[in-house]
């Protein structure tokens, strides 16, 4: 190894991307239904589950998923984590304003889970099972953000 | 189908967060070279090359071809594998593939990372960017408040559901992760081709390191870590010509679950924590080997561990131990390089992780202790006649198993 020094030479390479993806068929219908406050998810016509967000594929049964059902908005927590940090800009990582919950809701009669923020429960009080409930942005955009957070029903 | 060993391993003489004296594709040159030095094998002994680094964490699509001279390429087939966290151990697999086929004698599998030279954009961003399709896919918005459930800080994010959801399921504690972390810092001290080393360290000492998403903390989490690894692959006939001691893959599998935080082949869908393709991959490993009880067969393990509660989470799925067992074997002491199975006595990905390299360092890792060729104090203490080598990584889900023995498979 040669000795280090304090300085090397170091060109910085700029570079600043923009990409544009499709969401794809599946979450464009699911966005789109979040207008009008529902939660669609998709069944498999072979083992029965039901997935949210929907799937274009059952992977266990490798059957296309094309029965779409409206799913209830009440569930339970099924995991949770307190996050201390935040990603900025996609990328960097920064101290959160304060601690925040994120869940993985086992919504009824479904056999998937979803991410969600979960409020108005302290970290301290979070436990394996509680019944929660989704709630809604006051104004609906057909967004990921338009189902706010779930909180305890 | 014929057997093939592992002959020989090279490093970088160190691996620690800046390389800054050299660039990629001279630090390659290093672990190459010591290869060839452990061997004493040269660049015409070498029928054909594979290549293995983490997609983008450099910027770089073909770090193999601006190092083809340093590797010493030019006119020999080589070609480059990207598959993630587990990119060395899938490399160390096609290199497997090329002498088992018969189509190449002798093989030299060549993996890197140089973190140090991608900056957040081109590190971090650059492997979770290409992949913000497949997460908004799924569900998961990055620009809204859930964006770090499926990313979080690399896969901090993420994992810290595996982790919670294994904590529920095997009766482990918090203060256990921070046992285990506190473990490899101490064999990592023992290795000198380690990065975080702390001969000193404590669970008490983690503890203190702050929570980064409940219930990782920052003590439990890998540092990113510039170095390379090289391992020379032969068929039997020509092991027998040019080496001393041969470490044989007699086993070796991978398995995919669903996207993301999924594992949909096992019901309870998207629990990071299950891992089912790690038991599937593990057992067609096993039986490949001719392992019938890996718990009373394997002598040791290197598990991929990005975050420490992965090592105790993966033992169970490797059929290393029961279900509920792990930490309890922690606890006894059994898993410390003087104990009954040692697992990452090299200190393991949470205190080296130079990403290309660190499934191919757990192989290197096993095969050197069944060679007898361990430099440094991590040499464990019993006779090591099988071993398991363990990669984790692609997104969430991608699992890949190998296990080493002392003597060929019997066919």
């Amino acid at each position: 190894m040669e000795e280090l020094r304090e300085t090397y030479i170091t060109p910085v390479v700029p570079l600043d991307f923009t990409y544009n993806y499709r969401v794809g068929q599946y979450m464009e219908r699911f966005l789109n239904s979040l207008k009008d406050k529902k939660l669609m998810g998709v069944k498999c016509p072979e083992c029965g589950k039901v997935f949210v967000p929907p799937r274009m594929f059952c992977g266990s049964c490798n059957q296309k998923l094309d029965e779409w059902v409206e799913v209830a908005q009440t569930g339970m927590l099924a995991n949770f984590t307190v996050g201390h940090v935040v990603l900025e800009k996609g990328a960097r990582l920064a101290k959160a304003e304060s601690p925040y919950v994120l869940g993985l809701i086992k919504l009824d009669d479904v056999d998937s889970l979803l991410l969600a923020r979960v409020e108005k429960v302290a970290p301290a009080d979070l436990k394996k099972g509680m019944r929660m409930k989704a709630v809604w942005k006051e104004e609906l955009a057909g967004d990921y953000s338009d189902l706010d957070h779930f909180e305890p029903a | 189908m014929r057997n093939v060993g592992i002959i020989g391993v090279g490093y970088t003489p160190v691996f620690v967060s800046k390389r800054r004296d050299v660039n990629i594709a001279e630090m390659i040159s290093e672990a190459v070279d010591a290869a060839f030095r452990n061997t004493g094998l040269g660049p015409e002994d070498i029928d054909a090359m594979v290549f293995g680094n983490m997609q983008t964490f450099e910027g770089l699509n073909l770090p193999h071809l601006w190092a083809s001279e340093h590797i010493r390429a030019l006119g020999k087939p080589i070609m480059r594998i990207a598959t993630g966290g587990t990119t060395g151990m899938s490399a160390l697999h096609a290199g497997y593939y090329h002498v088992a086929s018969g189509l190449h004698d002798v093989v030299m599998v060549i993996t890197y990372e140089k973190q140090s030279e991608g900056d957040s954009q081109v590190g971090l961003a650059g492997i979770i960017t290409p992949e913000i399709m497949t997460m908004l896919s799924l569900g998961i918005d990055l620009t809204g408040g859930t964006g770090m459930g499926g990313l979080g800080g690399g896969s901090a994010g993420g994992v810290s559901f595996q982790a919670n959801s294994y904590l529920n399921r095997s009766g482990a504690t918090i203060e256990h992760i921070d046992k285990m972390a506190a473990l490899e810092r101490r064999n990592a001290a023992l290795n000198p081709y380690a990065h975080l080393k702390d001969p000193d360290a404590t669970p008490e000492k983690i503890a203190q390191t702050p929570l980064i998403a409940y219930p990782i903390r920052f003590g439990h989490v890998c540092p990113t870590t510039d170095g390379a690894t090289v391992a020379i692959l032969a068929c039997e006939k020509k092991a027998a010509k040019l080496a001393d001691k041969v470490a044989w893959i007699n086993g070796l599998a991978n398995c995919a679950s669903d996207a993301t935080t999924g594992n949909l082949i096992e019901g309870l869908i998207t629990d990071p924590g299950e891992q089912r393709p790690c038991m599937i991959a593990a057992k067609k490993a096993y039986e490949m080997a001719g392992i019938e009880d890996p718990q009373k067969e394997i002598d040791m393990a290197e598990i991929y561990n990005g975050f420490a509660h992965q090592c105790l989470m993966f033992m169970d799925r490797l059929f290393l131990c029961g279900e509920r067992e792990a930490h309890v074997l922690l606890d006894k002491g059994e898993l410390e390089i003087t104990g009954r199975i040692p697992v990452n006595p090299s200190g393991g990905v949470v205190s080296t992780n130079a990403i290309g390299t660190s499934a191919l360092n757990r192989v290197t890792e096993c095969a050197l202790q069944i060679m007898d060729k361990i430099e440094g104090g991590h040499k464990v203490q019993k006779d090591v006649h099988n071993a398991v080598a363990h990669g984790w990584g692609g997104l969430m889900q991608y699992v890949t198993v190998t296990v080493l023995g002392d003597k060929p498979r019997k066919r």
